[in-house]
């Protein structure tokens, strides 16, 4: 075999350097290409991101981060709930005259947003129509649902109950809900209840913090939970609704923001 | 997996999605509760909260114009430009997806079926985009290049008028 019937000829040399050209030039093209597709797709991922944080922001001002309202707005906030609840009877953490026919028990958690759109929604109605009239008590209960850390959720939903050691616990309720501060915060500490305390009404401070103490408020909290699970609630504000010492059921999907549901409801259990 | 039978998949996906967004608007406009399995209803609860609208603008139309985009893209002659407009679109949607997610199980704590449901669709349409997106210089000839050969972006036919 000779050299020439082996080396290529230089045709075949220049085809195969032709080629190798057009390879890598199109590797080349293919790297350049790959490149800008991530520079694209991480330049959609930032703009994305960006879009949510502004979201998410613009989102989370509803409430004051804070919560707890002072000076002029605290006076407003106290005015308000009072012109609601004043000269209606309160035994513990039930509103209304004892011997009304209906009761609604109110499962929350003084956290919840939900909770506070129904106190500002449909509850206020209600008690102006119901509760004031002698026709209707409503029951609070406490379910953890908003408030993360047990302990607080503990301490928050004791100090109200404390509060009606005194007959003022709707006071305490209603104050929470409309001063209620931005989820997540961490923004109920021992100042914000103390302060919250502070704007009920005519509440004797040392006793409502010493009624803090109380082993039964604590067992109380339990059994409201234990009842919630009992009917199977897994979110607040959940309600039941029946005759006084009679059966309750489960009041289901209510509008929170108006009380027609409720009112028909209880039309219902008083005709 | 051929870049026809991806691109099927994810226009079947994106009609799912947009027919329950157009059900969720419907059920937003109308006042009647949406369907739900749970005893209490949590679809309600989520879908009449604070967060069921943006800027006054409700969620579920967002998430439908969302859905449009999407199949507008996707049904568009394909190109490098259609497969970025899906990626974008697909990507926002899933950040979109990602917030209302958040808020259902950290603000409001309450889950909604339908919610889920989308949020799932679109992050199988966002997983899917951004996977056709990146893939697509290893398509064959005739979804990428042009009939010569020379790797210019050239569009192949709509979907419906490409063969089997």
């Amino acid at each position: 075999m000779s050299p020439s019937d082996t080396d290529p000829t230089r045709k075949e040399r220049r085809e195969q350097a032709r080629s190798e050209r057009k390879a890598l030039e199109a590797a080349t093209a293919a790297q350049a290409a790959r490149r800008k597709r991530m520079i694209q797709l991480g330049s959609v991922i930032g703009a994305v991101v960006v879009i949510i944080v502004v979201i998410l922001a613009a989102t989370s001002g509803g409430s004051s981060k804070s919560g707890l309202a002072k000076g002029k707005q605290a006076n407003a906030e106290v005015a308000t709930v009072s012109s609601l609840i004043k000269g209606i009877p309160q035994s513990a953490n039930v509103l209304g005259n004892p011997k009304a026919p209906v009761t609604l028990k109110y499962f929350g958690d003084l956290e919840c947003p939900i909770c506070k759109e129904f106190t500002l929604g449909a509850l206020p109605p209600l008690i102006e129509k119901y509760v004031r009239s002698g026709k209707l008590k409503i029951e609070y209960l406490s379910l953890e649902t908003a408030t993360h850390e047990p302990e607080t959720f503990r301490t928050q939903q004791i100090a109200a109950y404390a509060a009606g050691k005194q007959n003022l616990a709707w006071y305490f309720i209603e104050l929470f809900y409309h001063e209620q501060g931005a989820e997540d915060t961490g923004y109920v500490t021992e100042n914000y209840l103390q302060g919250l305390a502070q704007q009920v009404p005519g509440i004797n401070l040392p006793n409502w913090s010493a009624a803090r103490n109380d082993p039964a408020l604590a067992e109380q909290v339990t059994s409201d939970g234990q009842l919630a699970n009992q009917h199977g609630f897994t979110g607040t504000p959940s309600f039941l609704l029946g005759k006084t010492g009679g059966s309750f059921t489960v009041l289901e999907n209510p509008n929170l923001e108006q009380p027609s549901d409720f009112e028909s409801a209880i039309n219902k259990l008083l005709s | 997996m051929s870049n026809r039978v991806i691109r099927i998949a994810m226009i079947v996906i994106a009609t799912l999605g947009l027919c329950l967004t157009i059900y969720l608007t419907y059920v937003h406009y109308s006042g009647t509760p949406p369907l739900c399995s749970t005893t209490h209803n949590t679809c309600l609860k989520v879908q009449t909260s604070q967060y069921a609208e943006l800027a006054g603008v409700p969620v579920a139309l967002i998430g439908l114009l969302g859905y449009i985009a999407i199949l507008g893209s996707l049904l568009l002659p394909e190109s490098e430009q259609t497969r970025f407009a899906t990626v974008a679109f697909a990507l926002v949607g899933f950040g979109f997806s990602a917030y209302l997610t958040y808020r259902e199980l950290f603000s409001l704590h309450e889950v909604c079926e339908e919610c889920v449901t989308s949020a799932v669709i679109m992050t199988v349409i966002a997983s899917l985009s951004v996977w056709r997106f990146l893939r697509s210089e290893a398509l064959p000839p005739d979804a990428t290049l042009d009939a010569a050969g020379t790797g210019a972006d050239t569009a192949v036919p709509p979907l419906s008028a490409a063969g089997p």
